[in-house]
């Protein structure tokens, strides 16, 4: 027994515990398959099982109650040559019911030994997850009425690949351990047990009476087949991430006067923060400083789309929107979204959708057509070219200078599209909107 | 042009941009407060992610998503924030650099497991993209509210390093120094971002940062006996051997000897947990991170950090812009709390100082308590929007010597 530095009268565990006879199982089955303790990693959370890890000698974690799951997905996904095993209570099962569910889900190749003696053996030996019904403990007691959790079907439904559930008597079971530790994906062994402190007297179970509580629960001993999965796709990320965007070209450096603040307030959709965040990557791309943020409520495709970008020659340190010069008003949910209207001066140009009713406000206010927009470039293009119309219509931009500047920094996959929108608005602010008085 | 290896979606500008001398290369790019979070990671060497969705902190998981496509980490999405920090912690033990993300709401679900990473001595990086709250509060309103939270996460309120971003460039470099940190002392540290940082995006010029050298846990002697939370001095930290090395490991959360082992012994107790402490607080020098921008003569100090730094620094530049003698100190370390940096931004004409905070004005008590007889003054905001510089401005100019009452207008 190499993994197990000392003998079972040596541990802590209650005279006739079954406890320290599972992990005597457990080292035989290292043995015979001549794991090193070196290759394996024994993960323990809370509960009486959980001072295991003191009597082993292999690595060994340790941590918070029903989490050793979580852990060990951890170790194992950063050394997948070490076999990971987790000893887990009844009430580690319970409580981290969730992280036993989704690690057989992925499938992770970990080996779950439950110590289920159906209480909690460190506190008092009160009710746990897997508790019978009808059982005794300190808070049951009148019986217990809640159903047991299957732990068994439970893991088995959901993406293990060896199940079982057995005695600590049961004299082949280091043979079942090697099963599961040889078994590739997610492993489950549900070990009964005796709690000899609380469960074991109270509810007169015995080594004999723990096979007839198996009918009684009807919660077959023995191997469990586990519901096959379908194999998925084999799907992979593309390594866009550290692709490289290298450009050639010289920059070309945009004239800009002073921090100016843009607001484009409209509706899900307009692509508007694209269309913001397009002229705030030719705005640096130009060598300016540039700060985008933006307003959305989080059911993405409905209701207001409002994005604020500064722009400067010099570092941007404030990224607040206290002083608009330009609001770009697209639609009615844009109007409702920017609050500040009664406090806006002639400071700030207001290019609005000419069927918008808007607040009173001080600011200067223009007409624009969003219509006419769409239709030169389409709806999801109509904001980029407004955008571009009121940079050039405002005189932050003069024509030649925004295209140059464009066709430089427009980049990805849809820089044909954008920088037709940005011609569009260019060519916008040459003509004027045609708009009913 | 340089043909360097870049991270995704910079724009090299050979040569241009009015902030450069002419001929200079500058290396720009238009990024979000988390993508730079992300870079900083990996430029530390981060190689293990795992974390679950929370506006504002989401974007983080899906950039290091690309990051680690090319198979130099790995990412992990899972079941809730407590598996989250979970699978870090294993991780990390496994000789793992990690990192997690999250939300207020999240930082809640972590702390048991922030505690485990104190007492087992786990490097761990943690950020947390504040939001508004208590509880779920506004997703998607920003806010500095966790500044008390994050250092007292855990029972006992053992230390733990926390920083805190101002933009984007500062995000970037922090989340690089919280590695160092991290696996230097063997302790979680936690970064703390903003929902306006975390997903503003801003211009950034990375390779300009300066960072300083990048720092591996202590490994253990490879033939000798290993001792995992063996230590050569009362406050040090233990050698690492990983778990699936050739040394056997012991970790655990349970308090323990010098050999991982649950231990009953006061004299070892006590050990074990004044070192906790004093590991982190002995070095406490090494961990100020500040920017100091001070004035001699000025009566009046700014102290800011987080979200409020850029308000703070917009406000002292238009005050002296209407001569007003003012000095500015961002705190980016905030615990342990910078005491030497503060004392040294308190010259000795200093007779006031004003924080702004977006909270109830809760650091504002820490620099209270370190300048008794200096009179300290709360800027606060805590409705989601960010303090304007013009109330800042006008604190500052309020009682200036030059009896400017112009607000930082007169420019």
């Amino acid at each position: 027994m190499t993994t197990l530095a000392v003998k079972r009268n040596e541990m802590a565990f209650c005279p006739g515990c079954s406890h320290g006879m599972v992990l005597e199982r457990l080292s035989e089955a290292f043995d015979r398959m001549n794991l090193a303790p070196t290759d394996v990693c024994i993960v323990t959370d809370i509960g009486c099982v959980g001072i295991s890890d003191r009597y082993l000698d292999c690595h060994t974690f340790h941590g918070l109650h029903g989490r050793s799951i979580t852990y060990a997905e951890g170790i194992k996904r950063a050394r997948p040559e070490l076999t990971v095993v987790v000893l887990i209570g009844d009430g580690g099962c319970g409580i981290g019911t969730a992280h036993l569910v989704h690690a057989a889900r992925r499938g992770i190749d970990i080996n779950v030994i439950v110590f289920n003696n159906f209480n909690f053996g460190m506190t008092g030996g009160q009710h746990s997850s897997t508790t019978p019904v009808c059982a005794q403990t300190p808070t049951t007691p009148a019986g217990a009425t809640d159903y047991p959790f299957d732990v068994c079907q439970t893991v088995g439904a959901n993406g293990a690949s060896y199940v079982g559930r057995f005695t600590a008597f049961d004299k082949d079971l280091p043979d079942r351990m090697e099963a599961a530790l040889r078994a590739p994906g997610f492993s489950l062994l549900d070990t009964w047990e005796l709690c000899v402190a609380y469960y074991a007297e109270r509810n007169r179970l015995n080594r004999k009476t723990l096979t007839t509580l198996s009918d009684e629960m009807d919660l077959p001993l023995g191997e469990l087949e586990c519901r096959r999965r379908p194999q998925p796709p084999s799907l992979a990320v593309t390594a866009t991430g550290n692709a490289v965007t290298k450009t050639a070209e010289p920059s070309i450096a945009l004239s800009w006067a002073e921090r100016t603040e843009f607001c484009v307030a409209g509706s899900a959709g307009q692509r508007i923060l694209s269309a913001v965040g397009v002229i705030g990557r030719i705005a640096v791309a130009g060598g300016l400083y540039a700060a985008q943020s933006d307003d959305f409520p989080i059911t993405v495709r409905r209701g207001h789309s409002v994005s604020n970008l500064i722009l400067s020659r010099k570092a941007i340190v404030y990224t607040g929107v206290d002083r608009t010069d330009l609001l770009l008003v697209l639609t009615e949910d844009g109007v409702r979204r920017v609050k500040s209207w009664q406090a806006l001066s002639t400071d700030t140009l207001v290019l609005a959708e000419a069927s918008l009713n808007l607040p009173a406000t001080g600011a200067r206010i223009e007409r624009i057509d969003r219509k006419t927009a769409e239709k030169l470039v389409g709806k999801t293009s109509a904001a980029l070219a407004l955008l571009s119309y009121a940079i050039v219509r405002g005189g932050w931009l003069d024509e030649d200078r925004f295209r140059t500047a464009a066709e430089f920094g427009v980049r990805g996959k849809y820089r044909d599209e954008n920088l037709k929108a940005i011609d569009a608005g260019i060519g916008l602010a040459r003509a004027g909107f045609e708009l009913e008085t | 042009m340089p043909e360097n290896d870049l991270p995704t979606g910079r724009t090299i500008i050979a040569r241009g941009g009015y902030a450069h001398k002419k001929g200079q290369d500058v290396m720009r790019e238009f990024i979000t407060g988390n993508q730079a979070i992300v870079r900083g990671a990996v430029r530390a060497g981060c190689n293990f992610v795992a974390g679950y969705p929370i506006t504002p902190a989401s974007s983080i998981l899906t950039e290091v998503l690309r990051a680690f496509a090319d198979g130099s980490g790995v990412v992990v999405q899972t079941e809730d924030e407590i598996a989250a920090i979970g699978q870090c912690i294993g991780a990390s033990m496994a000789g793992a650099k990690v990192m997690t993300a999250t939300s207020g709401p999240g930082i809640s679900l972590y702390s048991e497991n922030i505690g485990l990473a104190q007492m087992g001595e786990a490097p761990l990086v943690i950020v947390d993209c504040q939001r508004m709250g208590p509880a779920t509060g506004g997703a998607t309103a920003t806010g500095d509210g966790d500044v008390m939270f994050a250092r007292h996460v855990t029972s006992g309120s053992y230390p733990i390093p926390v920083l805190a971003a101002t933009d984007a460039t500062t995000a970037y470099r922090l989340a690089y120094e919280a590695f160092n940190i991290a696996e230097r002392l063997r302790t979680p540290v936690i970064l703390l971002s903003s929902k306006a940082i975390a997903l503003t995006r801003q211009t950034v010029d990375l390779e300009k940062v300066q960072l300083s050298p990048c720092v591996e846990r202590k490994a253990a002697a490879p033939d000798a006996t290993f001792h995992p939370y063996k230590v050569d001095q009362p406050g040090g930290v233990p050698d690492f051997a990983p778990i699936g090395g050739s040394q056997r490991v012991r970790f655990t959360g349970s308090i323990h000897d010098e050999e991982g082992v649950l231990t009953i012994e006061r004299d070892q107790i006590d050990a074990k947990l004044q070192r906790l402490n004093t590991k982190i607080l002995a070095g406490s020098d090494a961990l100020e991170l500040v920017d100091e921008d001070l004035d001699d003569s000025a009566e009046t100090l700014v102290i800011s950090y987080g979200l409020a730094d850029g308000a703070a620094r917009e406000a002292v530049r238009q005050s002296r812009d209407c001569g007003a003698m003012v000095s500015h100190l961002t705190l980016y370390s905030l615990w342990p709390v910078p005491a030497k940096a503060i004392r040294r931004a308190v010259t000795p004409s200093i007779k006031r100082v004003i924080v702004p905070e977006l909270n109830l004005g809760l650091y504002v008590e820490e620099i209270r308590k370190l300048l008794p007889g200096i009179d300290v003054m709360s800027i606060q905001r805590i409705d989601g929007g960010l303090i304007e510089p013009q109330r800042i401005v006008s604190a500052v100019t309020a009682d200036s010597p030059c009896g400017c009452r112009c607000g930082g207008q007169s420019k």
